[in-house]
């Protein structure tokens, strides 16, 4: 299985590679990769980074063309942003941020939180979050200060979460990215 | 899951691959650089001088520990007194960008002085992933500079061998445990030592001050943990604060400094919490502080925020 991490300049970038490396063949790519590069990729991160998605959408440089590509792909922090965004969705600065632990309320237990109990913790560090999800969106989990925690998308398998599964406070990381990596295998195998 | 044998297998041959000829280690005794000492020494054996760089901001006993530390490893070892140097260069840097950077120019200069001396061209640091991560780049933002990536001057004339670029703290512990490292556990410490815990103006002074109030927490900590109220933390320091408030002091006005102590619990550093001590260890250390450095301290306070959005150390 081969996934690739695009690299949004997020703190936490080399994180996700390090859960992902022990799952799958991980590689972190720069944002600016030509798709054609990927074309062996079986599911894409789109990892966090400092640009506000909202307001500075320069510095997310091709995420969009790979939001095009036929693969499970897994938005995290300004990831789910862009993809919101890309998707027709609203985003804007958060009317409380959210910066280290949130308690996570989980919606649907179909797909990324498969396996995981209604409630959870989870680390988050966020500015900006999604205002309104695109249509053909489900919000999957919320948090009391954040609505849209996590998205999916009903006809792809696009999947986003505004919090950092990759680091080590938040229960469940590892089992999220195992949930993604298993939807994955199935896309791959038709 | 991790393979720390794998690692060093595999770090053993990488060094003795890149390195042609000699090369010194960067060493503060800290865990990595300690690791990244010994996988460089059983890679390239004579060619490598670690050198142990005094800048004068180090905490109490440090020095001296260190050198004990390496005598065992057999691996060439040589310590620097640079703390004149030092301070001199940090005259006035209240910045803490500014600061991390003066201090890793400094370094480097040191380093080429004593690779010229030993005819290295290469320098071997204890760089890990944080280090890189925090001291941005192309896409990411500058959190802090590390002073061995981010703090590194452009004009530097040595090349580097950074054998745990990939690695966090609890992956290099691993390592050293089964290198049967002394440090293993060691909490980190920064590489610009005391002068990023000292916010105020970095004089001998100044520095002793938070130097000594370092010791006591690390004291009472240890203390506490071995009575078994607490465990012990990730990290755990003090930091002075440039500013001043009033106290009394046995009918008398005190205008004195604060302490904060900080204390927090991670896996790999790139976010914690802060730790849950005890109220009662919390009053030893105050206790403490403000009585054995009266002269300095008449107010101690307790950092309880977690990264983010704070980071570990305060600058």
């Amino acid at each position: 299985m081969k996934v690739y991490i695009i690299d949004n300049g997020g703190q936490w970038t080399h994180r996700e590679w390090r859960v992902l490396r022990d799952m799958a063949d991980a590689r972190i790519v720069r944002n600016d990769t030509p798709p054609g590069d990927l074309a062996d990729a079986d599911a894409l991160v789109l990892s966090g980074g400092a640009p506000s998605v909202a307001s500075d959408a320069g510095r997310m440089g091709r995420n969009s063309d790979y939001l095009e590509m036929d693969v499970p792909i897994f938005g995290i922090c300004a990831g789910m942003q862009f993809l919101s965004e890309h998707f027709g969705g609203t985003l804007g600065p958060g009317d409380d941020p959210e910066y280290g632990a949130v308690e996570l309320t989980i919606t649907s237990h179909d797909d990324i939180f498969k396996g995981m109990p209604d409630a959870i913790e989870v680390w988050a560090s966020h500015n900006d979050e999604v205002k309104t999800v695109p249509d053909g969106f489900d919000v999957t989990a919320s948090s009391v200060r954040c609505k849209a925690e996590a998205v999916r998308c009903r006809d792809r398998p696009i999947f986003g979460v505004q919090f950092h599964p990759e680091v080590e406070n938040t229960q469940y990381g590892p089992e999220m990215f195992r949930n993604f990596l298993e939807i994955a295998s199935r896309h791959r195998n038709g | 899951m991790f393979d720390a044998e794998k690692f060093i297998d595999e770090a053993i041959a990488s060094v003795r691959e890149k390195t042609k000829g000699k090369a010194i280690i960067a060493c503060s005794g800290g865990v990595d650089s300690s690791v990244s000492a010994v996988i460089a020494g059983r890679a390239i054996g004579d060619r490598l001088l670690a050198v142990f760089v005094d800048t004068g901001l180090m905490r109490k006993g440090e020095a001296a520990e260190v050198e004990e530390m390496f005598r065992d490893t057999g691996i060439n070892f040589k310590s620097v007194d640079a703390s004149k140097e030092y301070f001199e260069v940090l005259k006035g840097v209240t910045d803490p960008e500014q600061k991390r950077k003066v201090i890793g120019e400094k370094f480097i200069r040191i380093f080429e002085r004593e690779a010229k001396e030993f005819g290295a061209k290469y320098l071997v640091q204890g760089t890990i992933a944080p280090d890189w991560i925090e001291s941005g780049d192309g896409v990411r933002d500058i959190i802090k500079s590390h002073h061995n990536v981010g703090g590194l001057p452009k004009d530097m004339d040595m090349m580097l061998v950074e054998p745990l670029r990939d690695l966090y703290k609890d992956e290099v512990r691993q390592v050293a445990r089964k290198l049967g490292i002394k440090s293993s556990e060691r909490q980190p410490f920064p590489g610009p030592g005391l002068a990023v815990r000292c916010l105020a103006e970095i004089t001998p002074d100044n520095v002793a001050v938070v130097r000594e109030a370092c010791f006591i927490v690390e004291d009472e900590i240890r203390k506490a943990a071995e009575a078994g109220k607490m465990k012990v933390p990730w990290q755990y320091f003090a930091v002075l604060l440039p500013t001043r408030s009033v106290g009394v002091q046995g009918d008398r006005r005190a205008y004195g400094r604060v302490i904060a102590v900080r204390a927090v619990d991670s896996i790999d550093g790139m976010t914690a919490a802060h730790s849950d001590i005890p109220l009662s260890v919390l009053n030893a250390i105050s206790q403490r502080i403000t009585s054995k450095m009266k002269n300095e301290v008449n107010r101690v306070v307790y950092d309880i925020t977690d990264k983010p959005p704070a980071t570990i150390e305060w600058e």
